[in-house]
């Protein structure tokens, strides 16, 4: 079918304000937030309603027109980069925080609600959303759902996919399923909620979606320790981690990131410090200070350390994890061009991993920024390059197979929280293996038999 | 003419989208087109010949040009100078808007001027000090010619030359930004040492071209001088004042404490909603794009109703323009005034 069909048909379907195919707009949603993967839709269509949905995902199936969902296209793996043509389905107009419920402690949302929306909202009640990837301000809770969004949080409180209760989505062919629901406890068949988790868009499109909340902490406290290098950092956090503490933050930024966070941020951090740890936990005021306190001793007389400080209040705690958040993008400043990535490894093997990455950084003469959420043992190497130039481009790819590398080595995976996308698919069988992958493509074509789903991504 | 953007400025951005939220157009339709992050997509569309340049004519109209994208960027995009080029490049010939070829006209002559200033009672010319200068402003001169009176009263040692132009932040901002670069230079050679200004606007765009140390907007200005003011009493007790600020003057010069400073001495300071928002004047928006404008303003109208201020407070001629006639509109009591006249209103003690 020609583009201009399509926007004509879909137009008929949902009406001609929420459908848009001129060249600026298909232009403007020809991305998302990786770097190096662009590919123009065909049309772009914003439904209202759980029902505009379906009848949209029934007509392309029944054309067999790609379809992608996207929230924020704040997605960091090109998982909703329209690269087969199609139609971009823009989930912002479903905005609305349906019902927050304090006594069941679970709230209701659309799709388009963001982050920060919702956990400002559910702040009223005292309670609070824990996932918090670092695009809170921007991406949307079906982003979230689709990559099981992870954050600075996950150490203590795990991810997006703990507090997931219930979905309604959108099969392949238009039907609309309920999966779970509001209860804790529910296992009335198979789990069809977790396996949407992290789906990336490719098995169903949610329309509403059931989330549990948790009692917002009575107090927080953080603090910052500077190290030698990021592998005493690294050092440090297996120690505060081993002496039974599991507090709420361990994030770390080595000294390329530290300089761009400041440069932004200008929290008087230390430039000159190998490597930054920021800690902190959340909960009632006397355990927290007993807990973050025992952090600071123990990130004081670790191998490496050069001292600590405490955050003198919220404010300043919340500049903290804010910088922290803007690491990303901060890093942009150092060069033309960011190319981020997403392992995660086993915590203790984490500074021999930070040290590698090094090595391959020297290996390769690249300019490599790790961050990460150390307590997880999620790590952000981000390689800083002019895109123009060529040998440093062909360096950094083959320094990234040899990074990707390093999770099978070390039991690991190629991405914590980002996802798959089309930037790690090829990637994905060689971790998972051919039978596990196998198995991926069967329960795609259950949900998804005619392939319109995000195509060409997990199980496609 | 320019056909280039600045492919190092265009590279900044990643595409985060960190910058949504804080984009008024984004907020009023939802659109990536109508986003920083997208308008800069665009560009890159543009700049790699995938989209004509007049593609982007739209979209560069419906920017308000206000900049919040910036201070919440941590890339450091300067989205500011990207859509004046995109002005450039795309506002050129029958696409520039009658009315701003009308303003050109009119600013781009010594007789446009002085027309402006006609019947006008702006501050009289006088030499005080040397290397400290009153720059009258163009429109400023026209419509508010109160403010520059007020402060030739409170600040003896400024001196008010009548020989001044443009300093060319409408032709910057409207299509041509390399002119209005070359204004702000020949501003700087005819007003020696620190110009002061009281329209944020201006400011930012000398001071962007003539650096900080030459450019001193009122407020900035004022809070060095180390003068206590006494409250300002109406009706037997403090005036409850709020303000808004300039958007250029917050998001391009990082000025917006020392307003606030300034307004707490005068009377009950309350923090209006959002007054760090765009009023939507946005330089010549509020005339060529009118409905948006309104659009933009209509929240923050219904916020300052709601808070029964005597007194809200501008930086720049534009919003006080655009909040004094739409308060009007909405039939609302609140006077909108320049800082510098409230200053004046009140008495002024050494510290």
């Amino acid at each position: 079918m020609s583009a201009a069909d399509l926007a004509t048909k879909l137009s008929n379907l949902v009406g001609s304000d929420v459908v848009r195919s001129d060249a600026v707009s298909l232009q403007a949603y020809s991305r998302d937030a990786t770097p190096m993967f662009e590919g123009l839709p065909e049309v772009i269509v914003a439904p209202r309603n759980t029902a505009e949905v379906s009848k949209i995902v029934k007509f392309a199936h029944d054309t067999n027109t790609p379809i992608i969902a996207r929230g924020a296209g704040s997605n960091l793996c090109a998982a909703t980069v329209p690269l087969n043509g199609g139609i971009v389905m823009s989930m912002t107009k479903m905005n609305q925080v349906l019902e927050v419920s304090k006594s069941e402690m679970i709230a209701v949302v659309q799709p388009g609600v963001t982050n920060i929306d919702l956990d400002e909202l559910v702040a009223k009640e005292g309670l609070r959303f824990i996932p918090d990837p670092g695009s809170r301000n921007v991406s949307t809770i079906g982003g979230n759902v689709a990559t099981s969004a992870g954050g600075l949080r996950g150490l203590k409180y795990g991810t997006t996919r703990n507090y997931i209760l219930g979905l309604e989505a959108v099969l392949g062919n238009g039907e609309i399923i309920r999966t779970g629901g509001r209860l804790v406890k529910d296992v009335a068949g198979y789990d069809v909620t977790r396996l949407l988790v992290g789906s990336e868009g490719t098995l169903a499109i949610f329309t509403e979606i059931t989330v549990a909340l948790a009692p917002r902490p009575e107090a927080s406290k953080y603090g910052v320790a500077y190290f030698d290098d990021l592998a005493s950092a690294a050092g440090a956090v297996e120690k505060i981690i081993s002496s039974g503490i599991l507090p709420a933050t361990l994030e770390f930024l080595d000294n390329t990131c530290v300089v761009a966070v400041e440069d932004f941020a200008h929290l008087g951090l230390d430039t000159n410090a190998g490597a930054l740890l920021l800690f902190g936990d959340d909960g009632d005021a006397v355990s927290i200070e007993q807990s973050v306190n025992k952090m600071a001793e123990i990130a004081k007389t670790a191998s490496g350390a050069r001292g600590v400080t405490l955050a003198a209040d919220i404010a300043a705690a919340d500049a903290l994890l804010y910088a922290r958040r803007c690491s990303l993008p901060a890093l942009a400043r150092l060069s033309s061009m960011s190319i981020l990535e997403d392992i995660a490894v086993p915590r203790k093997a984490m500074a021999e991993v930070v040290n590698r990455i090094q090595d391959i950084g020297k290996k390769y003469g690249l300019r490599i920024g790790t961050f990460g959420h150390a307590g997880d043992g999620n790590l952000h190497p981000t390689i800083v390059l002019d895109k123009d130039n060529k040998d440093e481009v062909r360096a950094a790819e083959a320094a990234l197979a040899e990074i990707f590398a390093l999770p099978r080595e070390f039991g690991g995976s190629i991405t914590g929280e980002h996802g798959v996308g089309s930037a790690k698919l090829p990637y994905l069988e060689d971790l998972i293996g051919s039978t596990n992958m196998q198995l991926q493509r069967s329960i795609k074509k259950v949900f998804d038999p005619a392939g319109i789903l995000n195509p060409g991504r997990i199980g496609s | 003419m320019r056909e280039k953007f600045s492919q190092d400025k265009l590279d900044r951005c990643i595409s985060c989208g960190y910058c949504l939220p804080a984009c008024p157009t984004y907020k009023l339709t939802g659109n990536e087109e109508s986003s920083p992050r997208g308008r800069i997509t665009l560009m890159r569309a543009v700049q790699n010949e995938k989209l004509p340049a007049i593609d982007l004519l739209q979209e560069s109209s419906f920017c308000l040009g206000c900049r919040a994208c910036e201070p919440v960027c941590p890339a450091g995009v300067e989205y500011g100078v990207l859509l004046e080029e995109m002005r450039e490049i795309t506002w050129q010939g029958k696409n520039r808007p009658i009315i701003v070829r009308a303003l050109f006209l009119i600013v781009d002559s010594k007789i446009g001027i002085w027309a402006l200033g006609l019947f006008s009672p702006i501050a009289k010319r006088r030499k005080a000090q040397d290397d400290l200068h009153l720059m009258y402003g163009c429109f400023e001169r026209r419509l508010f010619p109160a403010v520059s009176r007020a402060v030739a009263k409170i600040a003896p040692e400024v001196s008010c030359s009548s020989d001044q132009g443009c300093c060319g932040a409408l032709h910057a901002h409207n299509g041509e930004l390399e002119k209005g670069k070359v204004m702000a230079r020949a501003l700087g050679e005819k007003l020696p040492g620190t110009i002061l200004t009281t329209a944020g606007g201006c400011a930012a765009h000398l001071s962007s071209e003539l650096g900080p140390e030459r450019v001193q907007e009122f407020s900035q200005w004022w809070v060095k001088r180390e003068l206590t003011l006494q409250p300002i009493i109406e009706s037997g007790r403090k005036i409850r004042v709020g303000l808004q600020d300039s958007c250029h003057l917050r998001n391009g010069m990082g000025v917006f404490a020392e307003p606030r400073q300034i307004l707490k001495e005068l009377g009950e300071y309350v923090e209006v909603p959002g007054s760090a928002d765009c009023c939507g004047a946005a330089g010549t928006y509020a005339l060529l794009q009118k409905k948006n404008s309104r659009k933009v303003v209509s929240q923050k109208i219904l916020d300052i109703k709601e808070l029964n201020l005597d007194y809200i407070v501008s930086v720049n001629p534009g919003c006080t323009r655009q909040l004094a006639s739409e308060l009007k509109r909405a039939r609302v009591k609140t006077r909108v005034i320049h800082l510098a006249q409230l200053v004046a209103m009140s008495q002024q003690t050494t510290k």
